[in-house]
């Protein structure tokens, strides 16, 4: 069964950079698109360390025979950030749990997605690790995903910074392969954008802004 | 309406007393050299800050302070500029809270009487 199912993304590394969630009493909308895997979520800060959101995401297999719809409720943790001189490193705990839907079974099922993610960046490096469990009686999607990448060059707070981001992906049970997906990352302090094109050609958008 | 001080009055009384008039002179001079109104601002050390998307929220929480005139921040020198409202005072207190509110950690924090625009001006 596990030549059926999707190559996914997952958000926590899709946003990894700027963390999955925004600074105190802020909204952060996030979406995650590509042929197969559309998400798109919502998470307001309700302190400086915890966030509470929800979000959708749309999943299809490689070989577009079979397809997942996951609806959930998260809260997202700082648990540890330290700040350096010139860098920060942090990490992050995701808890969600929904819905999911599948053309596979009939009805819904009780879907749990709790997850943890560490980051480390400079103005010029970037790397993050995401380990996130997709359970579901019956259903295991596990994901795992790491990131690494650096910027052009530094750039002026009124500035966008341009970085260079390589990413590998995997999901347990929707794809027997490793999805490497090269993305270009602009920052600014109003946006937070990356497009990319995986192995396979299929094309990749990111983006992240706080209201 | 008499006014407070009647310049006529004050140059007649320092000339006929010297030791005044150097008074008064030194004073002039004083106040030119030290505006009243000068720009107060604070410049803050921030450690973690490598990401504008990040520290937008340094900037944003920062404006919203009633005595903020203007906010400024640099990554490159890891440093926040906070500009005070003519005759106002900025609460450093409140803005080392807000900075750690926003994720990051002050470690330096220096009352500046000079604008943002004097202060950027000086790189």
């Amino acid at each position: 069964m596990r030549q059926f199912f999707v190559a996914a993304a997952l958000l926590v590394s899709a946003c990894a950079n700027a963390g999955p969630m925004g600074f105190k009493g802020s909204t952060m909308a996030m979406g995650d698109f590509s042929p197969n895997w559309q998400e798109a979520w919502v998470n307001n800060a309700i302190t400086p360390r915890d966030a509470l959101g929800a979000g959708g995401v749309a999943m299809r297999s490689d070989d577009h025979t079979l397809s997942r719809h996951f609806t959930e409720l998260t809260y997202t943790r700082l648990a540890h950030r330290i700040n350096g001189e010139h860098s920060q490193a942090n990490l992050w705990l995701v808890g969600g749990v929904g819905q999911v839907r599948g053309n596979d079974f009939a009805g819904s099922k009780t879907m749990w997605a709790p997850g943890v993610s560490a980051d480390f960046e400079t103005t010029r490096v970037y790397a993050s690790a995401t380990y996130r469990l997709y359970r579901a009686p019956g259903i295991n999607h596990d994901f795992a995903a790491v990131r690494a990448g650096f910027s052009f060059h530094e750039v002026d707070y009124d500035e966008t910074q341009p970085w260079l981001i390589l990413e590998a992906r995997r999901m347990r049970g929707l794809s027997d392969r490793i999805e490497i997906t090269p993305l270009l990352r602009l920052i600014n302090k109003g946006y937070f954008l990356e497009l990319g094109i995986n192995t396979a050609k299929q094309g990749r958008f990111n983006f992240m802004y706080i209201f | 309406m008499t006014p407070l001080f009647n310049i006529k009055s004050i140059a007649s009384y320092a000339y006929k007393t010297p030791a005044t008039a150097l008074f008064i002179a030194t004073g002039l001079l004083f106040a030119a050299a030290n505006p009243v109104f000068a720009a107060e601002s604070i410049k803050a050390s921030v450690n973690g800050m490598v990401c504008a998307f990040c520290a937008q929220g340094i900037e944003k929480s920062l404006s919203k302070m009633p005595a903020t005139q203007a906010v400024h921040v640099d990554l490159k020198k890891k440093i926040v500029l906070i500009e005070a409202k003519a005759g106002q005072t900025l609460d450093a207190k409140k803005i080392t809270e807000e900075i750690k509110d926003a994720g990051y950690d002050v470690t330096k924090l220096e009352t500046l009487q000079q604008s943002i625009a004097e202060l950027k001006a000086q790189k």
